[in-house]
């Protein structure tokens, strides 16, 4: 069974409408790369996949189990987790506290610990601490951690993105546009860091608009246009196809 | 030598330690009626300020908390008056209606955004007083509505009487006071508290990782209406009598003032602190007999002070600074010795 | 259904807050604040005009125009040297609020707290078959819909109204432009307050002048903008009429619990449409 799967999914805002009977399929350890050029509906995807929309119609199954309808923090919790490409940090918060804030938040509340246990909470804490500490450094970060989130180059702050993603434990990682406003050596970083994470058994949706990136990375790409599905397949195949070229003229080629 | 054992920057703590004390044991040096009502006054608003800073810790501004002390305190007389409960029991559920109030009107209103949320709850507050205002049978109007106080405690010789003067008041307020920091220290100490700092700064994001913003202010916002609850129903038990007109806008603009004049980076002391300073300016000029000085400077005053603090800081932040200033040549770092030398 | 004089009373009445609400919501869309002492602009006005007229006997309409210009000049000294020097929001809405007890404190101090009437300035009753309507109120209607028409005009017919909107919309393109947002901020915060101070003047001979008078129209005000959408400055004029016309309804019939009634009503449309009638949607 895939881990996730979206069947038929419909969004129209008003007379408008984004996605258009768009099917999905993500398995458990791959890593699929959508593209398409502006408007083609690649953000409204990841906000629908997300719960911060419902679709219009169709349905989105997360390992058999139907999560259309659910709210963006009952998604989360199942393991979807997507990164931000604006509106991504906590003001004020260090790079570390950002990073264990969002290992924190997925432990959730029981009511009673959290009037009451505070042993359990200092050993979670010291936990929280070393694992928001392993993927700094895992992501490159290591040394910056005691500095001020909004302090951060641009650069930095999509990487920290990411690291706060990953501290939350997901299943499928949801990564939208990592690298904008990258140079080369700072996308090949990103790169490392996606394989490295999808080593770690998790599955990633990475919407991209860097060919070199997606190329690189994707086992699977999935090509939308206006709105609509046209290309789904292997990467090097996909990126031939007349189709595919029409729609994403004026795009650096490989 | 002593010098040596204690180290310096134990010395704010020392200091506040001695305080908290002198407070403590505060009624065996004075039976001052006046200086233990404004204490226990102070004490009371400071509640409120805490819950105001509780709700402002989870993102919302709320402008109608005075209408939680109106709730509990209402809910004290009219139990004690029609149901006839005694003292205790009475006042446990005042401060439970309120906290049942809370959570059904932040359910209701939590939803809606920043100022959405400031003009609905001082639209809220003006309600409860309006309602009160009117509701003449049961609240007895513009009129006012009798509380009586606490029955008299006896433990072995010890008496505790609350119909003879303000110290049992004092100590009852200690009680509450303490009880309401221990709560909020708990609140900051563990995840709960990250959670809320996490839902004020950033909700989308928060949403995104598992956090449903709803639950979480409800939360603090019923936390912070109970709270509030108790101490409007200790204010009714101490002034016996109360009107509506205690509990309006200027009441809920007073315990906003307190918190930020006080500072935001401690919840409690800057609660406590906050409410002590501004209540005991406002006692001082309401003593001067002329219309509109009071308002009129007090307001003032407030606003000079938040002209003058150093960015986003509060009172209590000037304490941290002046110890700061205070230790650090003793610290015996190079900078500060090595500029008088040159001179 | 009230009889019709009744209605014409609520209508004057919602025309206030109409103009104090428009001034809101030109303040808040420019300045991301809400300034909580808007009624006190309004209460000022009003003792311009009462001491303009009674005083020294400045005809009504020069004596609005000055309340304006007075007001609306204590309005930007206000911005330049307390908004304009709070280190955050929330500093600012303490500010805005502590204003409030400043103004209503100084108005207390210097005229008294008793009620200050001001005569109909124009006399007379126009009859308009089954009810009588004052002059004096007619004056109210026209004048709003004067002030309205010249706003208008000015948003959407020259240079600064454009600014304005600019500006409103988005603040940091608008100063890539070239408009200077820091003066453009003053002068809204003037014409807003200009608003609220003239809403309070052409009501002084209506309504009793004391130093409270600014708490309602602030309220309704803002349960008008809350209703029309805080964003949307027709939203402001709809809301208040809404307001108007439901209060006397209610009023009417019910007596003081027209207020709760309007404070229920309007946090019911917030739970149904959280942006106000007009409001942009938030996703």
């Amino acid at each position: 069974m895939p881990l996730l799967e979206l069947k038929n999914i419909t969004k129209s805002f008003g007379k408008l409408t984004a996605l258009s009977g768009i099917d999905i399929t993500v398995n458990e350890g791959e890593v699929v790369g959508i593209v398409g050029p502006n408007g083609s509906g690649k953000t409204t995807l990841v906000n629908v996949i997300s719960g911060y929309y419902h679709p219009t119609s169709g349905e989105i199954y997360l390992a058999g189990e139907k999560i259309s309808r659910l709210y963006p923090f009952q998604i989360a919790t199942r393991g979807i987790i997507r990164s931000f490409q604006s509106n991504t940090l906590f003001e004020d918060a260090s790079v570390i506290q950002s990073v264990m804030l969002c290992s924190s938040l997925q432990y959730g509340t029981n009511l009673l610990q959290a009037f009451s246990g505070f042993k359990v909470y200092t050993n979670e804490r010291a936990k929280i601490m070393d694992r928001a500490h392993q993927i700094l450094k895992m992501l490159g970060l290591g040394n910056e951690g005691q500095v001020k989130a909004a302090g951060l180059s641009h650069g930095y702050q999509r990487t920290l993105g990411i690291a706060m993603a990953l501290a939350a434990n997901p299943k499928i990682l949801i990564l939208d546009e990592p690298t904008t406003g990258m140079n080369h050596e700072e996308a090949m970083f990103i790169v490392d860091i996606v394989k490295k994470i999808n080593s770690l058994g998790v599955s990633v949706m990475l919407v991209e608009h860097n060919m070199k990136v997606m190329m690189n990375l994707s086992t699977r790409v999935v090509v939308l246009n206006f709105g609509n599905k046209i290309a789904d397949g292997d990467p090097r195949e996909i990126m031939n196809k007349p189709e595919v070229v029409d729609a994403y003229l004026g795009v650096e080629t490989i | 030598m002593i010098r040596q054992r204690i180290r310096p920057d134990m010395l704010p703590k020392l200091i506040a330690g001695l305080i908290i004390l002198l407070v403590l044991i505060f009624p065996v040096f004075t039976t001052n009626q006046m200086i233990l009502s404004m204490l226990i006054m102070s004490g009371i608003l400071a509640i409120g300020t805490m819950g105001f800073t509780i709700v402002l810790k989870v993102g919302q501004f709320s402008l109608g908390q005075a209408s939680f002390m109106a709730i509990g305190a209402y809910s004290l007389g009219i139990i004690l008056n029609t149901l006839h409960f005694p003292f205790w029991p009475s006042f446990l559920s005042a401060g439970i209606i309120s906290g049942i109030f809370a959570l059904l009107i932040g359910l209701v209103v939590l939803r809606v955004g920043g100022i959405y949320f400031s003009i609905i709850t001082l639209a809220v507050g003006e309600l409860v007083r309006i309602v009160a205002e009117n509701w003449e049978a049961v609240t007895g109007g513009v009129r006012g509505l009798t509380i009586s106080p606490p029955e008299t405690i006896t433990l072995g010789s010890f008496e505790l009487n609350f119909s003879a003067g303000a110290v049992p008041f004092y100590y009852f307020m200690i009680v509450l006071v303490a009880i309401t920091s221990l709560v909020v220290w708990q609140i900051g100490r563990v995840r709960i508290g990250e959670t809320f700092y996490g839902v004020a700064a950033n909700p989308v994001l928060v949403e995104h990782h598992g956090v449903d913003p709803m639950k979480y202010r409800t939360i603090a916002f019923t936390v912070a209406g109970a709270l509030t609850g108790f101490a409007g129903a200790l204010y009714g038990s101490f002034q016996s009598v109360i009107t509506p007109g205690e509990f309006g806008l200027w009441q809920s603009v007073q315990l906003m003032m307190m918190s930020v004049v006080g500072g935001l980076s401690n919840i409690i002391a800057g609660g406590i602190v906050g409410a002590i300073v501004l209540y005991t300016l406002s006692s001082e000029l309401s003593s001067f007999r002329i219309y509109g000085i009071q308002p009129l400077l007090f307001g003032a005053a407030v606003i000079l002070a938040l002209l003058f603090l150093p960015k986003g800081t509060g009172l209590i932040d000037i304490w941290g600074r002046v110890w700061q200033k205070v230790l650090a040549p003793k610290a015996g770092t190079t900078n500060m010795s090595s500029c008088t030398k040159e001179s | 259904m009230p009889p019709a004089n009744i209605l014409v009373d609520a209508f004057v009445q919602s025309c206030s807050y109409i103009t104090m609400a428009f001034g809101l919501v030109l303040v808040f869309s420019i300045l991301g604040i809400l300034s909580w002492t808007h009624g006190q602009y309004y209460m000022l006005g009003a003792y311009v005009v009462y001491y303009a007229v009674a005083a020294t006997g400045i005809p009504f309409p020069i004596g609005i125009l000055i309340a304006g210009v007075l007001i609306g000049g204590i309005g930007i000294l206000v911005k330049k040297f307390i908004i304009d020097r709070m280190a955050n929001f929330l500093y600012i809405g303490v500010a805005t609020l502590s204003l409030i007890f400043v103004f209503e404190g100084a108005a207390s101090f210097a005229f008294g707290i008793q009620n200050k009437g001001l005569a109909d300035v124009l006399s007379g009753v126009a009859n308009m078959g089954s009810f009588s309507v004052s002059y004096q109120r007619i004056a109210v209607i026209v004048f709003t819909l004067l002030i309205m028409a010249v706003m208008y005009l000015v948003l959407n017919y020259t240079r600064i109204g454009l600014a304005i909107r600019a500006a409103a919309q988005e603040p940091a393109a608008a100063s890539l432009y070239g408009i200077d947002v820091s003066w453009l901020s003053l002068t809204v915060m003037g014409i807003g307050c200009a608003l609220a101070a003239m809403a309070g003047g052409i009501m002084a001979p209506i309504s009793p002048v004391n130093p409270y008078i600014g708490r309602v129209p602030l309220n309704m005000s803002l349960l008008a903008i809350v209703i029309g959408g805080i964003g949307s400055l027709t939203g402001a004029i709809v809301g208040g009429v809404i307001l108007g016309i439901i209060n006397s309804i209610v009023a009417y019939y019910i007596g003081y619990f027209s207020e709760v009634i309007l404070f229920a009503l309007v946090i019911i449309i917030l739970l149904v449409r959280p942006q106000g009638l007009l409001g942009a949607s938030q996703k």
